[in-house]
């Protein structure tokens, strides 16, 4: 090996990479930005989780003692408020309908005279007395109930230990919401699958858009009568059937390869995804409009790419992000597509409960046909 | 400093290479093309300096000058591919940027600029289909200019097997399939071989006696010879504007190398 050939080589590239000082600059700023939002949006643990609870206790006064005690009480008292947050509703099928719409991960029911009973029970473990927590949970999203049941079970042990009555409640948590059986990989599969596809398609725009500018055929497209609209929607039309053939590909093997759950339909979880595949190829049309070489638009990826990574919900949920860096979640169109795609194939959602994530997949994706249709009117030769 | 041989309305028009009349429709200007005090700066860098053409139509026009004198930035302007910084241009008779005289334009890049991952039919097709043209059409046109630009072996090749100067003849070929009225080419002739070169030549001929008008940039001075009028421009400034004889003439030189030449020491000096 020639040393000096191959430092020629070398100051080359840093040649080249100096020379286009946007593309240098989002290749700096992306590692950081990308801890950035790591640091603040993992921060290692689930929290900020909504839980309803149905307490049906209303305490026990001890004899000879006037003080009434509520175990219940004590034990919600005790739940790490940062981790959980507790939504009392009235009725069991109140909680559960809570979870149903998204709103909560699962019902903690205390059952009636549930102190009295813990109580009792203490004094003599032979008797027959409801002392149990019944925990429902929302089981397709395994971290989520995993955490809620730590949460609830150290308060348990926390408020008996206070009280004198350990060993005493029990906690049951074999109910499921939705997920019965759901698995890391049940879990984790929509998510990725959505994710995957939202890359590979943004790519695929992006490398073709880019090649046309560097031949030079795009500008001469631009001294045909065609319009940039027609330009776009031409290629949106295309790119869009490669999109769902991707996406299609992707769900049968997932589903009848390897035997991913698919509890709602099949055709509705294709949708979520073909009209994510739509959505991602319009960014990638604006993003290369955007671009004047290659370099740009590929480094345009990692800010594409990473913030929606840590963002959209894949491995923890929004609610548990922080307040003030969720609303970056909400501009992040996969957020949407993940929710969806879990909903129709963990939890069995059908159109009527997603038709609001696919709008809103919808608008986005106009929002950048028509942004990209005014960026290629603007750009010339 | 001279007249072109454009065509007049009304009068008897050759058969262009198709066979077919060539309407002229246009009697708003008698100019092809006109640039006012045209200017485009590139940042700091004056790629145009008050350029100022009138080109007549039906004739073919050069558009003479070293590289980076501005030729291809007059003709990117002309197309609508960019807005200079001052001054104005029209094209048959439409002051450009405009969409709509986009139709009678036909533009050859100095680039190769084609979907080498199409074949040259399905370049020429492409094209054929932008400008709104029958199936039919685009054939018949298509069987012409591949003949013409002695491709027809290669019609179903793509174009990334074919060498550059095939490459170059695909382009032409495409930026005519049309018909337009207007043909802006930039440096058409380069990677071309001296046996094509002067077949080219005939063929804008043919074509500037249908009444197309020719605007051709090139850095080849012989080339000249072939045009009706030539403009000379050097750092973004015309210097000369005439027929190749006058040129020479007013210069007292024999070629159009040395008129250059002697032209620009005199504008080093003024």
């Amino acid at each position: 090996m020639n040393i000096k050939r191959t430092l020629a080589i070398t100051k080359k590239t840093f040649r080249g990479i100096w020379s286009d000082k946007a593309a240098l600059m989002l290749l700096l700023v992306t590692p950081a930005l990308s801890i950035v939002v790591f640091a603040f949006g993992f921060g290692g643990d689930v929290s900020h989780v909504r839980v309803a609870v149905v307490n049906q206790d209303q305490g026990y006064q001890i004899p000879p003692s006037r003080v009434r005690v509520s175990i219940s009480g004590a034990i919600l008292a005790n739940l790490d408020s940062k981790v959980v947050e507790v939504d009392e509703v009235a009725t069991e099928a109140e909680g559960v309908k809570l979870v149903k719409s998204a709103d909560a991960y699962g019902v903690i029911v205390f059952p009636k005279d549930f102190t009295r009973n813990v109580y009792e029970k203490s004094l003599d473990p032979s008797l027959s007395l409801d002392t149990t927590i019944r925990v429902k949970l929302d089981k397709t999203n395994v971290n989520v109930a995993g955490v809620i049941r730590e949460a609830i079970g150290d308060a348990l042990v926390g408020a008996s230990a206070s009280m004198g009555v350990e060993g005493t409640a029990t906690l049951d948590t074999s109910d499921a919401i939705y997920g019965e059986d759901a698995t890391m990989r049940d879990f984790f599969l929509p998510a990725i699958a959505t994710y995957i596809l939202y890359i590979e398609t943004f790519l695929m725009v992006v490398q073709a858009f880019v090649g046309q500018r560097i031949s030079g055929s795009l500008a001469r497209l631009q001294v045909t009568p065609l319009r940039p609209s027609e330009f776009v929607v031409g290629n949106a039309i295309a790119y869009s059937v490669l999109g769902l053939m991707q996406a299609a590909i992707m769900l049968t093997f997932s589903v009848y390869v390897f035997g991913i759950a698919c509890e709602g339909s099949m055709l509705l979880a294709f949708l979520v995804i073909g009209v994510l595949a739509v959505m991602s190829l319009s960014l990638g049309m604006v993003l290369s409009s955007l671009a004047r070489r290659s370099e740009q638009a590929l480094a345009s990826l990692s800010i594409v790419a990473l913030p929606s990574f840590l963002l959209c919900g894949m491995f923890w949920p929004v609610e548990a992000i922080p307040t003030w860096l969720r609303p970056l979640s909400y501009v992040v169109p996969n957020t949407y597509a993940i929710n969806a795609a879990r909903d129709v194939m963990l939890q069995g959602w059908g159109i009527g409960q997603i038709w609001l994530e696919l709008v809103v997949l919808a608008a986005f994706t106009v929002f950048f046909l028509a942004l990209s249709t005014v960026s290629l009117g603007r750009v010339k030769g | 400093m001279d007249k072109g041989s454009g065509l007049e309305t009304g009068a008897t028009l050759p058969r262009s290479p198709t066979g077919k009349r060539t309407p002229m429709r246009d009697v708003r200007t008698e100019y092809a093309a006109e640039t006012k005090n045209l200017t485009m700066l590139f940042g700091k860098f004056k790629a145009l300096d008050k350029l100022s053409l009138r080109i007549q139509k039906g004739i073919i026009y050069g558009l003479l000058g070293p590289n980076g004198a501005g030729k291809t930035t007059a003709v990117k302007i002309l197309c609508g591919l960019l807005t200079p910084t001052d001054g104005q241009a029209y094209v048959l008779g439409t002051k450009v940027p405009n969409r709509n005289i986009l139709p009678q334009i036909g533009y050859m890049p100095q680039e190769t600029a084609l979907y080498v991952e199409l074949s040259v039919h399905q370049n020429m097709e492409l094209f054929g289909e932008l400008y709104g043209m029958t199936s039919k059409k685009i054939t018949e046109k298509e069987d012409e200019l591949l003949r013409f630009v002695a491709l027809e072996k290669w019609k179903h090749s793509p174009v990334a097997n074919l060498s550059g100067g095939m490459r170059h003849r695909t382009s032409l070929a495409c930026s005519m399939i049309h018909e337009p009225r207007l043909l802006l080419l930039d440096e058409p002739t380069v990677g071309v071989d001296p046996e094509l070169r002067s077949a080219f030549w005939q063929y804008f001929n043919a074509l500037r006696q249908a009444g197309v008008t020719i605007i051709i940039t090139t850095h080849y001075m012989d080339e000249a010879q072939h045009c009706d009028k030539i403009g000379l421009v050097r750092q973004g400034r015309l210097i000369a504007d005439g027929t190749p004889r006058q040129i020479m003439k007013e210069t007292k030189t024999t070629n159009l190398e040395d008129a250059f030449l002697a032209l620009s020491r005199g504008q080093e000096t003024s």
